[in-house]
């Protein structure tokens, strides 16, 4: 800042005659011409801050002279800035300047012009700047301008280039189950056919003579592996090694069984 | 596997090494241009272990590349008015140069040369030809196309506190491509123009309007402006030769005091070499919770860790060292669209090291750990690890539900009910009538 005012107390002694701005006037209208706001400029002071709608107009006007005798000249340079100073986005707009030093600018939110930078809810800081090759520079603050929030296009590799969203997988809910008394209810209904079973053998009573017959009781143990390699198979085993262990299990299952039927039935016959 | 990995970094360690060690650098100087007025920008190289060759841009020997193959590892073109070259300089092999990891640093001018259109093709846009950057501000002695520059410190590439820069040359606005790193920006108050008196004002104001060329105005013009490719070689287009000579680096500012010029060509030079800001990812490693080797595959709902290992290029004494300065670092694990995207953030007491523990989606399929970490003026990092995600399998589904009771209940009753039959049935004696001989004999 220091350095910059420095500059400007340099830039008045180099050259006599610097440049000064005149009645600078802001008007904003709606499209039918109704005037929203008018007023002079203070160049001391800055305004209530100047919001323009989509469709508003901004007018400006002002005459540039030469400090001394107070001539209008034109300069070189006269251009508005305009500054976002949260993104740090700019627009530089010439203004067309009379030989007489007159300047009148119009901003049609309509049809912004292509210099307006891409704006957000903040407000744009616009300033004057002024700069000639026989006069010294200037520059004005002007005004704080609230415009509408524009869009524009981004490029598809932009989003790379910063922090992104942190996405959270949504997982299914966990399976719920009935609770275990249900459960159990309907368990033992399953089972219940069993104490009709058991009840009615207890009344005419089963008589296994020939369980532990010698043709028998070898088919019977072999069978009974077969079911306990089953349940091995739900609480443990993989499908490989109950086809082995099975496969195994069957060879002398199936002599077994051979000489099981083939006793029984010669018991059947009553050839025993 | 992991022997061979830690053997291919090793190996990339040694080459990268051997890549640092010998940083021989191409000047490419217009005859123009005199040597003793860049002797504090080319002595300072030399100082910090650059080997310079200098040439002329008609020159054919020394030459920058051999059957496709790169002769130096850096190259400087100082030829901003030269408009023809020795035929192994073109923009194409430029470009070629760039992808074989060779780092440019270009000067332009307001002459329409080859590299104007070489820097098109890096999203610059330049102004029509012969219009230089001319700045009224601030009031000075010196011309209005000599203008101090004020260095903006928010580039990680730059040594805050850079003084005020004079620059002479060509602004350039910038296109919307991410890989383009603004070192230095144009005065608000600077514009292009080839004017040279107040009565062209006119002449502006047209050519900014619709028709016109457009008017190359303002702070959002660039005057030196880095790219870092895919492959994070960079290049740097100056606009101007001039703020690099020993003219400028002494000349006194409007303000009083000396210019940065010294300082900030240095910066610029320290990163287009890959002397700053270089990272790099050591490797990466994944695993179960509770394990330590990455398993052939996943299981849906399983909890992963994830490890990456960065490290950064530590010029002054050439070696690589780990580092946890990263703390916006994200990792996603997608399959085609992230499922996850989480930050991956250093662990304490560990330098390099980033980890972060998630669990996998109960989504099956090929997943890719992906790390992609683009930041401006940094190395682009970037890792993509494949690994299949697949359901349990059926014997890894919980057993004992309570919910099937009543079917294992079923199921044991019916087995159990057909070894008792079986077994009765077998065991059991025919009561009554046994027939006495059988129908079939």
């Amino acid at each position: 800042m220091v350095w910059q005012f420095s500059w400007l107390l340099l830039a008045a002694t180099v050259q006599a005659a610097s440049l000064s701005l005149q009645s600078p006037r802001f008007t904003i209208s709606t499209p039918d011409a109704t005037q929203l706001r008018s007023d002079t400029l203070s160049l001391t002071e800055k305004p209530e801050p100047l919001t323009l709608g989509p469709t508003d107009t901004l007018k400006l006007t002002f005459q540039i002279t030469e400090s001394d005798e107070g001539k209008g000249v034109q300069p070189h340079q006269t251009f508005l800035r305009f500054y976002d100073k949260a993104s740090g986005e700019e627009g530089i707009q010439p203004v067309r300047v009379t030989p007489g030093g007159k300047a009148k600018f119009e901003l049609n939110m309509v049809r912004p012009p292509a210099s307006i930078p891409p704006t957000t809810h903040n407000p744009l800081e616009v300033s004057l700047i002024l700069g000639s090759f026989v006069h010294a520079p200037a520059q004005y603050d002007l005004f704080e301008l609230y415009l509408p929030a524009s869009r524009t296009p981004e490029h598809p590799d932009e989003a790379s280039f910063h922090v992104l969203p942190a996405i959270k997988h949504t997982f299914r809910p966990e399976q719920k189950s009935p609770p275990q008394f249900v459960s159990a209810v309907f368990a033992a209904t399953v089972l219940s056919p069993w104490l009709v079973l058991i009840g009615l053998w207890s009344k005419i009573g089963v008589k296994v003579p020939n369980l532990f017959s010698l043709s028998i009781i070898p088919f019977t143990a072999l069978l009974g592996a077969f079911e306990v390699l089953l349940v091995w198979y739900w609480v443990d085993l993989k499908l490989g090694q109950v086809l082995l262990y099975g496969g195994i299990l069957a060879i002398p299952t199936v002599f077994a069984g051979k000489q099981a039927l083939y006793a029984t039935g010669e018991w059947r016959a009553g050839r025993k | 596997m992991r022997l061979l990995s830690s053997a291919l970094v090793t190996l990339l360690t040694l080459t990268t090494f051997s890549f640092a060690s010998s940083s021989s650098v191409l000047v490419v100087l217009d005859p123009s241009l005199d040597r003793e007025n860049y002797s504090i920008f080319f002595g300072g190289l030399e100082k910090r272990g650059y080997n310079l060759t200098f040439r002329a841009p008609k020159d054919t020997s020394p030459a920058i590349t051999d059957y496709g193959v790169p002769n130096y590892d850096h190259v400087i073109l100082f030829a901003p008015d030269t408009k023809s070259y020795a035929q192994d300089i073109t923009p194409q092999s430029l470009v070629g140069l760039l992808s074989e990891n060779t780092n440019l640093l270009i000067a332009l001018s307001p002459k329409q040369t080859p590299l104007t259109s070489l820097a098109a093709e890096f999203s610059l846009i330049l102004p029509p030809p012969e219009t230089p950057l001319i700045s009224h501000h601030p009031a000075r002695s010196e011309p209005q196309t000599t203008i101090p520059v004020t260095v903006s410190s928010s580039s990680p590439i730059l040594t805050s506190g850079i003084p005020p820069v004079w620059f002479t040359g060509a602004p350039h606005a910038l296109g919307s491509t991410p890989m383009l790193v603004p070192i230095l920006r144009a005065p608000a108050e600077s514009f292009a123009a080839d004017s040279t008196s107040d009565a062209d004002s006119d002449a502006l104001v047209t050519a900014s309007e619709k028709g016109g060329e457009g008017l190359w105005a303002g702070s959002q013009m660039g005057l030196v402006t880095g790219f870092q490719t895919n492959v994070n070689s960079r290049v740097v287009f100056a606009g101007g030769v001039k703020m690099f000579s020993d003219e400028y680096a002494t000349k006194e500012l409007p303000s009083g005091g000396p210019p940065g010029n010294a300082l900030f060509v240095t910066d610029v030079a320290a990163w287009v070499f890959q002397a700053k800001l270089k990272l790099r990812i050591d490797g990466v490693d994944h695993h179960r919770v509770g394990e330590s080797e990455a398993p052939k595959m996943y299981t849906t709902n399983d909890e992963i860790v994830y490890t990456a290992h960065i490290s950064a290029y530590d010029s002054e004494t050439s070696t690589w060292k780990p580092y946890s300065g990263i703390d916006d670092l994200q990792l996603e694990f997608t399959m085609l669209d992230p499922h996850i995207r989480t930050s991956l953030l250093p662990v304490s007491g560990s330098p390099g090291t980033y980890q972060v523990q998630f669990r996998a989606p109960d989504r099956h399929g090929v997943f890719k750990f992906v790390l992609n970490w683009k930041r401006k003026g940094y190395s682009y990092l970037e890792s993509s690890t494949t690994v299949p995600v697949v359901p349990p399998r059926h014997d890894q589904y919980p057993r004992f539900l309570s919910a099937a009771w009543p079917y294992y209940a079923g199921a044991i009753s019916t087995s159990a009910g057909f070894f008792l039959f079986a077994a009765l049935w077998l065991a059991g004696d025919v009561k009554g009538e046994r027939k006495k001989g059988s129908k079939v004999e």
